[in-house]
């Protein structure tokens, strides 16, 4: 693995990586990000290795990737709220142009909830089951402006009957175990979005919740955001989800970014194998057999010195272990692999 | 559900639970060895007068009858008589449960008020000192048997020390006139100062004794809870929006972790209702621990299936009031 000097100047500079028609300064950059669990010592855990993400203004787009790849962790970062025991070792994580590594906890605090927000998965076990929904969006519009508690908590049935939830006057004075798991998610949009945040990052949202549900609460999020003109990070492990909802989509694998670039071409003529092989394993009504890719993710102890996909990729080479590929440029997108 | 329905659906429960406690015992202490006729009449007696004895006291009945009978009784409030004190039971436990429930109710508080607040606060960060002293604090509380502990605090505190008073009971001056039963409680009311520092100075060893062993439970429990809590979901989601760590120690944390804390302090509480015997034998408490097993020694039937009920519906008694409380504070009970 190269120093992360070597490394920028080998790679692209943000402000033509994944933003490349956009003069301004993206919402989120997220450079060269590497994130180690454990001591220091040579067998400690690398789960992020040298991760590139950007995100323009108003932009939406889609972290895929298998459990386990990373996705969830990079959210975490950038939040700030790592895991106990996990630490950045090096890279940058920018919001708005402000770095984010070793901001301090006050103003991290903030920026959370404030210019960044977050909805999880499994909606009804994110709310507290002891106080009330509206009290919960209200608190967070305390926290983040100088709204009195009549005037947020005003604010607060605003936002859910924004959301689509009728009756929002009395709802908002009902607890989540008296929500639908889709009512849930909306309540829990409604405090994510209620400090008008730049950057909306939704951690598989409906994962959990009924399929005719998805899709609803996949549309109120893109509509919401859209009509906020914030930007948008869907982590999701469904490409159909981000084929359907996101103009750009960064694919991850074992802690790395694979290929990143608009979701046509990604999703459409994928350039590195991991992100075709992916697409394979994507099952469609029609198809007889599911496609499974052969063997397993590599142990992420200690940094890679090869590409991370290569004991696993029809392609493999000699010269796809020589090094870790760097994410270079290619056509309309960005991609790590030796043989694109 | 109306809290109407829920209360009365509880009663029955107690009801119910009280029939089996009294069969259990009753049967229990029929079948032991030991015959409560020579107490009456000493063993030197010829046989026909322990027959004559066991006649009158209906001993030669069936079992079912003896406990038909018996519980005729109990329903016209009358718990028997006690042969080695020769007192109405109701007398006797008048006269020796507010001991206990002076006794419980100090050990109570103590334990929770160390307990809880060392378990909240050892539980919010991992590996930190408060956290290692909760460990070494929980692990020596609940192995340390009570008795032991109880001998050692008097030898330190009252032979080596002197620092505390003679472990012989409730006080060593005069007590104060009777209003609840609780010299505490008494000297207050009746504003004797002198009274309430020699029964609060009584007090004092045996309540700390019993917080340490039943606060050590107690102190393991708030951790874990707290500790499960504050890495649930909804505080990952607090945390994420901004939500200042004050707010979500007090706020979001504190009402899920003191549900079920308040239902375990109550468990206990109720237990300590119930006569704590190897405390009270250790202080010369004149507590119902004590009472039953002189009573259990002297095969005295009366007073020792008064207590144990007694201790059974205390026990259940505590335990519904705090589910009452619950069924109005928690807002998941209450739809």
């Amino acid at each position: 693995m190269s120093a992360p000097d070597g490394l920028a100047a080998a790679a692209p500079g943000p402000a033509d990586l994944g933003a490349s028609d956009r003069a301004e300064v993206p919402v989120l950059d997220v450079l060269d990000l590497t994130v180690g669990f454990g001591p220091a010592a040579k067998r400690r855990s690398i789960p992020l290795q040298g991760i590139h993400l950007q995100v323009a203004a108003s932009e939406r787009m889609a972290l895929v990737g298998e459990s386990g790849s990373g996705k969830s962790l990079t959210a975490a970062a950038v939040l700030g709220l790592l895991p106990y025991g996990a630490e950045v070792i090096r890279g940058s994580i920018r919001l708005d142009g402000e770095e984010l590594i070793g901001a301090s906890e006050r103003r991290l605090r903030e920026l959370r909830g404030g210019r960044m927000a977050i909805m999880f998965q499994n909606p009804r076990a994110s709310l507290n089951p002891v106080l009330t929904v509206g009290g919960q969006i209200a608190e967070v519009i305390r926290v983040h402006g100088d709204a009195g508690r009549k005037e947020s908590w005003t604010q607060a049935v605003d936002l859910l009957s924004e959301m689509g939830i009728p009756d929002a006057g009395r709802r908002a004075k009902d607890y989540v175990h008296q929500y639908s798991g889709g009512m849930a998610q909306r309540a829990a949009l409604a405090m994510a979005l209620s400090c008008r945040p730049d950057l909306l990052i939704a951690d598989e949202p409906t994962t959990g919740l009924d399929a005719t549900l998805q899709q609803q609460v996949l549309e109120l999020v893109v509509e919401q955001v859209g009509s906020r003109n914030a930007s948008l990070l869907l982590i999701t492990h469904d490409i159909a989800v981000a084929r359907s909802h996101c103009e750009r989509t960064t694919v991850m694998y074992a802690g790395r970014v694979m290929e990143s670039g608009p979701t046509s071409s990604v999703t459409g003529s994928p350039k590195n194998p991991y992100t075709g092989a992916l697409l394979k394993a994507f099952v469609t009504v029609d198809q007889r057999r599911m496609y499974a890719i052969g063997g397993t993710v590599p142990t992420l102890v200690g940094e890679l010195s090869e590409c991370a996909f290569a004991d696993r990729c029809p392609l493999a080479a000699a010269e796809c272990r020589d090094g870790v590929p760097e994410l270079r440029p290619i056509e309309d997108r960005h991609v790590a692999c030796v043989k694109a | 559900m109306p809290l109407a329905i829920y209360i009365g659906r509880r009663l029955v429960f107690l009801v119910v639970a009280l029939f089996g406690v009294s069969l259990i015992t009753f049967v229990v202490t029929r079948v032991l060895p030991g015959n409560p006729a020579y107490l009456i009449v000493g063993v030197q007696a010829d046989e026909s007068t322990v027959e004559a004895v066991i006649e009158r006291l209906g001993l030669d009945r069936p079992i079912i009858e003896q406990y038909g009978h018996y519980m005729r009784q109990i329903f016209s409030g009358d718990l028997g008589d006690s042969w080695r004190t020769k007192n109405p039971v109701t007398t006797d436990i008048g006269v020796r449960w507010p001991a206990t429930i002076e006794l419980a109710s100090a050990a109570a508080i103590l334990a929770v008020a160390w307990s809880v607040p060392f378990g909240i606060v050892s539980a919010l960060r991992r590996r930190s000192l408060s956290d290692r002293l909760a460990n070494v604090a929980s692990g020596m509380g609940v192995s340390i048997p009570e008795f032991w502990l109880g001998i050692i605090l008097i030898l330190v505190f009252f032979f080596h020390l002197d620092f505390a008073p003679a472990p012989i009971g409730r006080s060593l001056g005069t007590v104060p006139p009777d209003v609840t039963g609780l010299y505490t409680l008494d000297s207050v009311i009746a504003g004797d100062w002198g009274a309430l520092r020699s029964a609060l100075a009584q007090l004092a060893l045996p309540a700390i004794t019993l917080a340490v062993t039943t606060g050590a439970p107690l102190l393991r429990v708030t951790r874990g809870f707290m500790r499960e809590t504050m890495a649930s979901h909804h505080i990952r989601s607090a945390r994420a929006l901004g939500v200042p760590e004050r707010s979500i120690v007090l706020r979001h944390a504190l009402p899920n972790v003191l549900l079920p804390v308040s239902t375990m302090a109550a468990m206990m509480y109720g237990y300590l209702l119930g006569g704590t015997v190897l405390v009270e034998f250790v202080f010369a408490w004149p507590g119902i621990g004590k009472y039953a097993i002189d009573s259990i020694n002297a095969s005295d039937y009366a007073p020792v299936l008064a207590a144990v009920l007694l201790s059974a519906c205390s026990y259940i008694i505590v335990y519904l009031i705090m589910d009452i409380l619950h069924f109005i504070i928690d807002p998941r009970t209450r739809t």
